[in-house]
């Protein structure tokens, strides 16, 4: 039996009981070799299970078909243990304070109260891809799959900060979650961004994912949203922003979330960079979703090879497609655009005429230029990677 | 087939009722599944599943690739020095060699 035939079947029978037990014990993950190990919780569907405590869970690859990532499909990415597993609406406020002239405690009601705002961006961890560095660094061992696009809903952030007024010599805003260390020295979950950045039109406090309630993974009730930048920022379940007057160093900004400091944020393999700064902007990638890595084709039939591209927050400007390993290239086509923060797809429809094994590369290009390199880049902490993906199909 | 229909229907009702509250209610909650990772076999197993699951699960040790005796110390020093681990010298060195053993790449 596999793993996941014991969790489909854990699930099954315990569902509408108060827990989905997705009871995985007693084997070690070395065992797992029939595939990645799948779990099941609150509000997802089946995911690949990173940890569980707290929850990290990635998304399949093959659910980037769909232009929008369903809220049950989106990948989850806590820090600390103590994650918000309960929250009453009642209680909770939303607080600001600091360096301002007027404190603020906001409900549901009084953020809902600000200009509605509405867009799509692609959501991607910082430590996306981290499993493909080489050589390999600690971390969260992901694959392709803590990413996903998603049409966010909520209010400016720049609204309720003039609401409360940003004093003379503020520094940096300060956000924190309602999660909380296991323990009393491990730092708690922080995360700043600089006045200017966080007044930027674009910068919101969501409460909507796809038209509905954030779901409690992703950051019920209200999360901050960043587009363009790594989900690192996007701090869920928000409850203080603090204005500070000295640059904000705590541990999640400072030695962690880190590059070095130089255009391709990389060093050699096994270096250690002289400076580092906060990661921040989204490099730019693209990704070949159809058909999947390994799959078994026809001869002589038209094959719609499909992916995704995007990037931090400028639009894509083209995708160019390889079928024969990057000896070749021709532009694909794009889809529907639904704005520089949300990732486009492309269609490249192609008839292998011989059989044999054929390696599927493609490669975007943003609005300013940056694309994308054939070598990997390294950095000691696993972030950045955006080399040109391959996948290989056989042709039969 | 409205059959099945009405049972899947019946199904996803129950299992958005795992995490989501009815309207007007002003809590909403959710409960965490018991997922359990055991680790490897090996001397110092039990000292490191004591320690090394007081603040996340065990399956940040095994998703991690296999990693040399140096690399294993880092991480341990860290757990220690920068989250503050409970964890005594002598129970430490345990933990280093059987990281390194069962998880391990021979250097
Ligand atoms: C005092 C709390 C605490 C204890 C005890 C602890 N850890 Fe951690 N560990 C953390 C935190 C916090 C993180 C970072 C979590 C994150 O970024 O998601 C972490 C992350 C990790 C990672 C991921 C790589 C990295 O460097 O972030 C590994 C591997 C790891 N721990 C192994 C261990 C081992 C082995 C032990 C037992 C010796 C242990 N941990 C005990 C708090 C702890």
């Amino acid at each position: 039996m596999t793993i996941r035939d014991l969790t489909r079947r854990d699930f099954l029978k315990t569902t509408g009981a108060i827990t989905a037990a997705a009871a995985l014990g007693g084997l070690p993950t070395d065992l797992f070799a029939s595939g990645p190990r799948m779990a099941t919780f609150p509000e997802k569907r089946e995911l690949i299970l990173m940890t569980s405590r707290p929850p990290q869970l990635e998304t399949p690859m093959h659910i980037f078909k769909e232009l929008i990532t369903p809220n049950d499909a989106l990948f989850v990415r806590w820090h600390l243990a103590n994650i918000p597993t309960y929250v009453d609406m009642k209680e909770w406020r939303l607080k600001i304070g600091g360096n301002v002239e007027k404190e603020l405690q906001l409900s549901m009601d009084d953020l809902k109260g600000y200009e509605k705002i509405s867009y799509t961006a692609v959501i991607q961890c910082a430590g996306n891809s981290r499993s493909f560095f080489e050589p390999r660094v600690a971390g969260g061992q992901w694959g392709h799959g803590a990413m996903g696009n998603v049409t966010w809903t909520g209010v400016r952030l720049k609204d309720i900060m003039q609401k409360a007024g940003i004093k003379a010599g503020s520094v940096d805003l300060a956000f924190n979650g309602l999660d909380s260390a296991p323990l009393p020295k491990v730092p708690d979950f922080v995360k700043s961004l600089p006045v200017d950045k966080a007044l930027e039109d674009d910068i919101m406090v969501a409460f909507e994912m796809n038209g509905k309630p954030l779901t409690m993974l992703n950051g019920f009730p209200a999360r901050l949203i960043v587009p363009g930048w790594y989900a690192t920022y996007w701090v869920k379940s928000l409850s203080d922003i603090t204005v500070t007057t000295k640059v904000f160093e705590e541990f999640w900004m400072k030695p962690a979330y880190r590059i070095p400091d130089n255009d391709c944020g990389c060093v050699p393999p096994g270096a250690t960079p002289k400076k580092t700064v906060p990661i921040n902007k989204m490099t730019t990638r693209s990704f070949v979703i159809n058909p999947s890595d390994g799959t078994t084709l026809s001869k002589g039939k038209l094959i719609e090879l499909m992916g995704i591209a995007f990037s931090g927050g400028h639009s894509i400007r083209d995708v160019i497609v390889s079928v024969d390993g990057g000896k070749t290239w021709g532009e694909a086509k794009l889809g529907q655009d639904k704005g520089k923060y949300s990732w486009i797809q492309w269609f490249y429809p192609w008839k292998p005429e011989m059989t044999g094994s054929y390696t599927i590369m493609c490669r975007a290009t943003n609005a300013i230029g940056d694309s994308q390199a054939i070598e990997k880049l390294w950095n000691p902490a696993g972030y950045l990677l955006n080399s040109v993906e391959k996948i290989t199909i056989t042709i039969s | 087939m409205k059959q099945i229909l009405m049972i899947a229907a019946i199904i996803i009702v129950m299992t958005a009722g795992l995490a989501s509250s009815g309207p007007g209610d002003s809590i909403k909650s959710i409960d965490l599944p018991d997922v359990k990772t055991v680790l490897a076999d090996g001397p110092g197993k039990d000292t490191s599943e004591k320690f090394c699951n007081l603040c996340h699960s065990l399956d940040y040790i095994t998703m991690q690739p296999r990693f040399s005796r140096v690399q294993w110390t880092g991480t341990v020093n860290k757990m220690i020095k920068t989250f503050g681990a409970p964890i005594s010298d002598e129970d430490a060195k345990v933990i280093i060699n059987y990281l390194a053993t069962a998880y391990g790449n021979g250097k």
